[in-house]
């Protein structure tokens, strides 16, 4: 009895295979597009300002019907994964994506320490893919299927000097960075090239990440003879290194970069910050147009100004609509589709985001404007100017 | 009422024998051919079967994905799992079950190098066909398999010889990094050595050489780790490897030579599924040799007394070091491999959280024994992936699930049980 039971059970499982194994596969209806973010782990808040963006652009794409590609309108899917801010982790998160999810294009990773590997994925299975925020040369170089949504240090390194140069006329300079962390120490690098053309260096000083106490370099900056600090260093780091400087009596200018571009650094820092200058990719005060729109959308949705994380991401989503859009016909081979969609990404002429204008190079990086903020007297970053390649 | 409750009782109690039974007559053997056919089944028909039960393609991961994101296709998920994996790998594997065991049997006339073998073809092609149906679950295989041989040497110095060791990242990384240099300088056009030295056609020749380079060099590492060990025990010597973990990724952010805290990136592909499983398998078995020799009964003695071990003629000192090179060199060579899978490494992957990750993975599996190691290892790595979509909740639930393991099994699932391969293969007794 038994065995007829099994026998009786394998043959329905036969027949029943049989019976599927005819079915074809049926052709997509809907565009995925995969979101690899740091969700969790060192940097939470990178993660969330990307999932925010990413969302109320797949809002906006549900509210027009989906994507309009040729005469054809596709619904759109986000598919977001956590990538635990870990290299190894970022790139199972890819392979998930691409081959598991068939997303037809990748937004993220951010930092770069996630984007270098994951982008090698992307480009070995021939996915494109964007990452708004990794300012790293290897995340694009010699992959044709990566680019990126921002400029890199060896545009913003000179974009500081030359400011600082035409701003305040000043000829000796110091550099306080973290020589343990990729993206300062590579902007500290940039920079010094870039101001010896023009100036002296006075100082040079370094530290390792979790420092707290930078009482030694400031007092050597201050005895050096230089006239400003340039320091490429995060939020939390901005608010000590600034008013450690000033109680050690420090009153001359300090410059930053696109890291001090967080709703955190004035928080932190208080009144000590204001006044100061630093470069970046948009300032959200006094902005109009589309990047009031957006920035105002944001704050009444979530409760605070976005950080340059969600407008870059907010970019890198519109970019890929536009080159979806630009393809002009979705053929069902997901292949196919994503070298069109990759080819119609590099064609991309004077796109315009929120935060400014870009075309994108061989290489996949884009040209654009860097803009230097000022931090008003109120706290908020205001528009001072900008610079353009 | 009273007697409906007892023969409820009894019949869960039958079933559990009959369960216990019928596991108990299936040889390895038996298991392994039950998996090859549900993964040959679901190669084949796995995704027209998925597409039929409304789910958008076959379920990697069995089922945890999906489920955690659209709740409504458990009851396809399930099925899913039943008819490819769990109905044919339990049919097969009983009703082969005599013919399996009398073949076990037979294969143990010939040298037993030969059955091992054997089993570890089948076992490969299980892991081959399955995870050839995407490259997620090769990406997912090889992580897997480069964490049981992390484990594993981690287990060496802190289950079999019961020193708290938190150096593995730092030798990690030293393997990562030597092993990543010997390839890119010799084999690849990089930016920063240069163009490649010799022809990459003949790279993969010389890939087993980069490993042993990473594994020596993270073996020489570790002596700063073991000649302290002499003379400082417990929580002193945690925190001098935790020391040296924060050495090596000081030091190596501060070469400018292998990109400081840029990361060295454009490794060669060459890790692919069957090296790594080759390396693993090679892995498990010295290992296994190593802790069943008299040299790792010495290493149990300097744990469990080492002033009665020294008594009693165990050179200690020269048995800490050895445990600490020994489970060193293992650790580089899973470091070179784990370089050649992401292909890009950086010093900031080798911190603490890599060292949470691979002490969780020990202390889960169990200390002092290598099937511990190897369920720790893949447990952790395979929940860690199937809670994927739970995002921050992951790291509510494993954390927890430790907890618990560690309050009702405090040294671990499978702690202190010996890995006898010959138990493994031989053939069981069916019982009459």
């Amino acid at each position: 009895m038994k065995k007829g039971f099994v026998s009786v059970v394998i043959f329905s499982c036969i027949t029943m295979f049989v019976a599927f194994y005819a079915c074809g596969p049926s052709g997509p209806e809907t565009i995925k597009i995969g979101v690899n973010a740091p969700l969790t782990g060192d940097i939470p808040k990178v993660g969330e300002g990307t999932k925010f963006a990413a969302e109320m652009w797949l809002e906006d794409i549900n509210a027009a019907g989906g994507i309009q590609v040729g005469d054809k309108k596709y619904k759109v899917e986000l598919v977001i994964e956590d990538n635990e801010s870990k290299a190894e982790s970022a790139v199972k998160a890819n392979t998930k994506l691409i081959t598991e999810d068939e997303v037809l294009a990748i937004i993220g990773p951010q930092s770069s320490k996630q984007a270098v590997p994951a982008g090698g994925k992307a480009n070995e299975l021939e996915t494109p893919m964007i990452s708004p925020w990794s300012t790293n040369p290897n995340t694009t170089k010699d992959r044709p299927f990566v680019f990126r949504g921002c400029f890199l240090d060896p545009f913003q390194g000179p974009v500081v000097a030359n400011f600082v140069k035409d701003e305040f006329g000043f000829t000796k300079a110091a550099v306080l960075y973290d020589v343990a962390s990729d993206y300062p120490k590579g902007l500290a690098e940039n920079f010094k090239d870039a101001w010896e053309k023009i100036g002296t260096m006075a100082a040079y000083e370094s530290f390792t990440t979790k420092d707290t106490d930078f009482s030694s370099q400031l007092t050597k900056i201050r005895d050096s003879g230089a006239e400003f600090i340039f320091t490429p260093q995060y939020y939390n780091e901005v608010a000590l290194i600034v008013q450690q400087a000033h109680q050690l009596g420090w009153d001359k200018p300090i410059v930053g970069s696109d890291s001090w571009g967080s709703a955190e650094t004035v928080k932190l820092c208080g009144k000590d910050c204001y006044g100061l200058f630093f470069s970046t990719h948009y300032a959200a005060a006094g902005a109009t147009g589309a990047t009031k729109e957006f920035i105002d959308r944001y704050k009444a949705k979530h409760g605070y100004v976005p950080d340059d994380v969600g407008a870059l991401t907010w970019d890198a989503m519109r970019i890929v609509q536009t080159a979806i859009q630009n393809v002009g016909e979705l053929s069902g081979d997901i292949k196919k589709d994503r070298k069109a969609v990759r080819d119609a990404l590099a064609k991309i002429k004077k796109f315009e985001g929120i935060t400014g204008n870009m075309d994108f190079t061989e290489e996949g990086d884009p040209v654009k404007c860097a803009v230097i903020v000022r931090i008003s007297d109120t706290g908020e970053f205001e528009f001072y100017k900008s610079v353009c390649p | 009422m009273e007697a409906s409750s007892e023969k409820l009782s009894n019949i869960t109690r039958l079933s559990k024998i009959s369960i216990r039974t019928f596991v108990s007559q299936v040889p390895l053997l038996g298991w392994l051919l039950g998996a090859l056919i549900a993964v040959a089944l679901e190669h084949f028909v796995g995704t027209p079967f998925a597409r039929a039960l409304g789910l958008p393609k076959a379920l990697s991961l069995f089922g945890f994905l999906i489920i955690l994101k659209k709740p409504f296709l458990i009851p396809s998920a399930v099925a899913y799992v039943l008819l490819i994996y769990i109905l044919p790998i339990g049919i097969v594997a009983r009703s082969s079950a005599s013919i399996m065991n009398k073949l076990a049997g037979k294969l143990l006339d010939f040298p037993m190098l030969f059955s091992v073998i054997i089993h570890l073809g089948l076992l490969y092609a299980v892991v081959h066909w399955w995870s050839d149906m995407s490259l997620y679950r090769n990406d997912v295989a090889r992580f897997m398999l480069i964490a049981v041989m992390v484990t594993l040497s981690l287990n060496i110095i802190n289950g079999y010889m019961g020193e708290f060791s938190c150096s593995h990242p730092g030798f990690l990384a030293l393997g990562a990094y030597s092993a990543s240099v010997f390839t890119v300088l010799l084999f690849v056009d990089d930016r920063i050595f240069g163009l490649a030295w010799l022809p990459k056609a003949i790279g993969p020749l010389f890939f087993p050489i980069a490993l042993i380079i990473g594994g020596l060099v993270a073996a020489v590492g570790a002596l700063a780790v073991a000649i302290p060990s002499f003379r400082t025990r417990g929580d002193y010597l945690a925190i001098i490897s935790l020391a040296f973990m924060f050495i090596v990724k000081s030091l190596i952010e501060n070469l400018e030579a292998v990109g400081g805290p840029r990361g060295l990136s454009s490794q060669p592909n060459w890790a692919s599924l069957p090296v790594v499983f080759m390396c693993a398998v090679l892995a498990v078995w010295i290992i296994n040799n190593f802790v069943r020799s008299t040299f790792g009964k010495a290493l149990n003695a300097v744990r469990d007394n080492e002033m009665a071990a020294d008594a009693m003629t165990v050179n200690t000192r020269r048995t800490k070091m050895t445990a600490f090179m020994f489970g060193a060199f293992w650790a580089g060579v899973a470091g070179g491999l784990y370089a050649h899978v992401v292909r890009y490494v950086n010093p900031g992957d080798f911190d603490i959280k890599k060292l949470a990750e691979v002490l969780a993975m020990v202390y889960f599996g169990g200390l002092n024994s290598v099937y511990g190691a190897i369920v720790g290892a893949c447990g952790i790595s395979l929940l860690g992936e199937a809670l994927r979509p739970l995002a921050l909740y992951k790291w509510v639930i494993i954390p927890l699930l430790l907890i618990l393991v560690m309050i009702y099994r405090p040294t671990g699932l499978i702690a202190f049980k010996e890995f006898d391969v010959k138990k493994l293969i031989q053939p069981k007794k069916v019982s009459p």
